[in-house]
């Protein structure tokens, strides 16, 4: 994972990192372990409509992976990852409503429509870094949106594009469909969980190294002979894969797709999760989605005006907690593993220095 | 043809008070080196406090007094709060500004209400103007907007504070050693940033409505006009505002004011990737 054990010479046979490590492989199996068995687990403590949020959390948090993937692991900040989102959701709905595809070819059809989008846009928005990159992410979403806007007689504008569930596989007279909410669940855990893997072992191997290094000094990459362009220009096109595969799974789930998808608020709070759970780390995105989403449930039946709460949260993260609730819970287990010894939570208070780009380990 | 005239006299006074609320978008940008998503909705503050100040006192010319001051007031108080503690963080930045974005919208929402009002212009009747009746008070705001952009590019040049601006954006460290009060500088311009969004939404408030969500349309053309003008390039924005504005206008009367918005989006991302330092850029300082 994301969270190895740190290289370098040991000290005693468990040195407070590699305690650090073991207590995030836990955590990390915790959270799998929890997700892969929510359906069975969930109606014993509270009721049914809590799965439906689960699967929620899961697709959502493979948006806001993609944003960290991009920005946690290559350090470009996308506000715009909701074009690919959106691709995805209109690849299906549009595949299934307007050309009568079926279940596997309206999937893939939505994820080939992500990925092509973002090799087109990405091929000129990786051209820039920082500041320029974060614009023209949000300017090729918004072009986009408006166009699937004016479009209505596609997309069905501001209303969406609702459209039947195709079966899944049908033998003879049975057919087996996401009607099942149940197989939904599971199909939705699989697929996302098969994007984590992926994404794990993009990032242990030397491409994900790679990405780190441009991450940490673009010129030093460039210098040892990594092509920054195409090492950039890949990452955001896995991510517009990932965020696709999110956006024609939300297809699927709630049966239909709207423009509303697109708008970049959208984009911006896969950002607002990746970072507030962590951005740099394989599971603090699932984290911040998460908390985030529980909370938008949970409090919006008390409390119309709860995004006032989230708003606060966002800047309190932002402000004390830059590393996210994973770097915050890292420096507090390292504290309690090794109350002197914990140059991770000095990094911490470090604001100035660190701008939030590296991982949380 | 006078339906086109009249579109594009709207856009050209659009523009100039998309003018104000850019160059407050641009300082904050050049001097603070925020892209700061929550400007729309510190437009949106000020047309919704000139909403309130009308209604207790049915007095615009007070509120077009109070609400920039206002502003001022609580760009100051943000920038000290939610600025400061995340200075050089650029990404953050943007973050921080997202939720300050969804804070100052939810607040509205929860005391102004969900539901757009109007708010009645304070000069009223028509004048004949090539052929069409055209609304006074629009060119009232117009006039308005350019004694508020000749003020400010005054301000800017020969006040003291000005001058200290430009000088802590040239080269922070030696206005430093020469005794400028940098961060003080800072927290001044963000609240005139805010200020100037704050006056643009007052004299927008009687020709748009007033509504909690109005900051979410006004923002990505608000960065248009900063991109295309020049990152930094003050009257670069300025220009690019009126000159979009009048644009979408003209294009407005020909077809949906998406298509307008979708071409200078596209001229926007042609700016960005071709001439990124805007396309007046070596014509000002």
């Amino acid at each position: 994972m994301s969270n190895a054990a740190p290289t370098g010479p040991a000290r005693s046979l468990r040195t407070p990192e590699q305690k650090l490590a073991i207590f995030n492989r836990v955590l990390s199996a915790a959270l799998i372990l929890f997700f892969a068995s929510a359906p069975l687990i969930l109606p014993l403590v509270t009721n049914n409509f809590w799965i439906g949020i689960t699967a929620e959390i899961m697709m959502w948090s493979l948006f806001a992976a993609s944003v960290n993937l991009l920005f946690g692991y290559t350090g470009l900040l996308s506000f715009g990852q909701a074009l690919y989102f959106g691709a995805g959701m209109y690849g299906v709905a549009i595949g299934v409503a307007q050309i009568g595809l079926g279940f596997w070819p309206a999937f893939g059809f939505g994820i080939f429509c992500s990925i092509f989008m973002a090799l087109v846009t990405g091929s000129l928005a990786v051209r820039l870094t920082w500041h320029y990159f974060a614009i023209i992410t949000v300017v090729f979403s918004l072009i986009f949106y408006f166009l699937a806007l004016t479009m209505s007689s596609i997309t069905g504008g501001d209303d969406g594009l609702a459209f039947q569930l195709p079966p899944m596989f049908q033998f003879g007279d049975t057919e087996i469909s996401l009607t099942n909410s149940t197989l939904q669940y599971y199909f939705i855990f699989i697929v996302v969980g098969l994007c984590f893997f992926l994404k794990w072992r993009l990032l242990a191997s030397p491409f994900g190294r790679a990405l780190v290094a441009i991450r940490e000094n673009d010129v030093r990459a460039e210098l040892v002979g990594i092509n920054v362009y195409m090492m950039r220009l890949a990452s955001f096109v896995i991510s517009g894969f990932f965020a696709g595969v999110a956006g024609a799974l939300f297809a699927f789930f709630g049966r239909y797709a709207s423009t509303s998808y697109m708008f970049y608020h959208v984009s911006g709070e896969a950002v607002v999760w990746a970072i507030v759970g962590g951005a740099g780390t394989l599971f603090g995105p699932v984290l911040g989605t998460g908390v985030l989403i529980i909370i938008r449930e949970e409090l919006s039946l008390y409390w119309d005006h709860y995004l006032l709460l989230v708003g606060v949260i966002i800047i309190l993260t932002v402000i004390f907690a830059p590393k996210g609730l994973t770097g915050l819970i890292n420096s507090t287990v390292l504290k309690i593993v090794a109350p002197k010894h914990n140059p991770d939570t000095e990094a911490q208070s470090n604001l100035a220095d660190d701008k939030a780009r590296q991982p949380a380990e | 043809m006078d339906l086109v005239f009249a579109l594009a006299i709207n856009g050209l006074i659009w523009g100039l008070i998309i003018a104000l609320i850019a160059l407050g978008l641009s300082i904050i940008f050049g001097l603070l080196d925020i892209i700061n998503l929550a400007h729309g909705d510190f437009f949106m503050v000020g047309t919704v406090l000139a909403w309130f100040i009308v209604q207790s006192t049915d007095n615009f010319w007070l509120a077009f007094i109070l609400v920039p001051i206002i502003g001022l007031l609580l760009g100051a108080v943000i920038q000290k709060l939610v600025i400061v503690p995340i200075k050089g963080a650029a990404a953050l930045s943007i973050v921080a500004t997202f939720g300050l974005s969804i804070i100052l919208q939810e607040t509205v929402r929860a005391t102004f209400g969900p539901a757009p009002k109007r708010l009645l212009p304070p000069v009223e009747g028509t004048i004949p103007l090539f052929g069409i009746d055209y609304e006074l008070y629009r060119l009232v705001a117009a006039v308005i907007s350019i004694i508020c952009l000749a003020a400010f590019f005054l301000f800017l040049h020969k006040a003291k504070l000005g001058t200290w601006m430009r000088a802590v954006r040239h080269d922070p460290e030696t206005a430093l050693a020469l005794g400028i009060p940098v961060q003080r500088i800072y927290t001044i311009t963000f609240a005139i940033g805010f200020g100037m969004a704050a006056l643009g939404g007052v004299v927008a408030a009687p020709i748009t409505t007033v509504d909690f969500r109005a900051g979410v349309d006004i923002l990505p053309f608000c960065f248009i006009a900063v991109i295309i003008g020049g990152l930094g390039n003050l009257q670069g924005t300025a220009a690019a505002a009126v000159l979009l504005a009048f644009m979408e206008g003209v294009i407005t009367a020909f077809a949906d004011p998406v298509v307008a918005r979708i071409a200078s989006l596209l001229f926007m991302s042609a700016v960005l990737l071709v001439r990124p330092q805007g396309i007046f850029a070596g014509a000002t300082s």
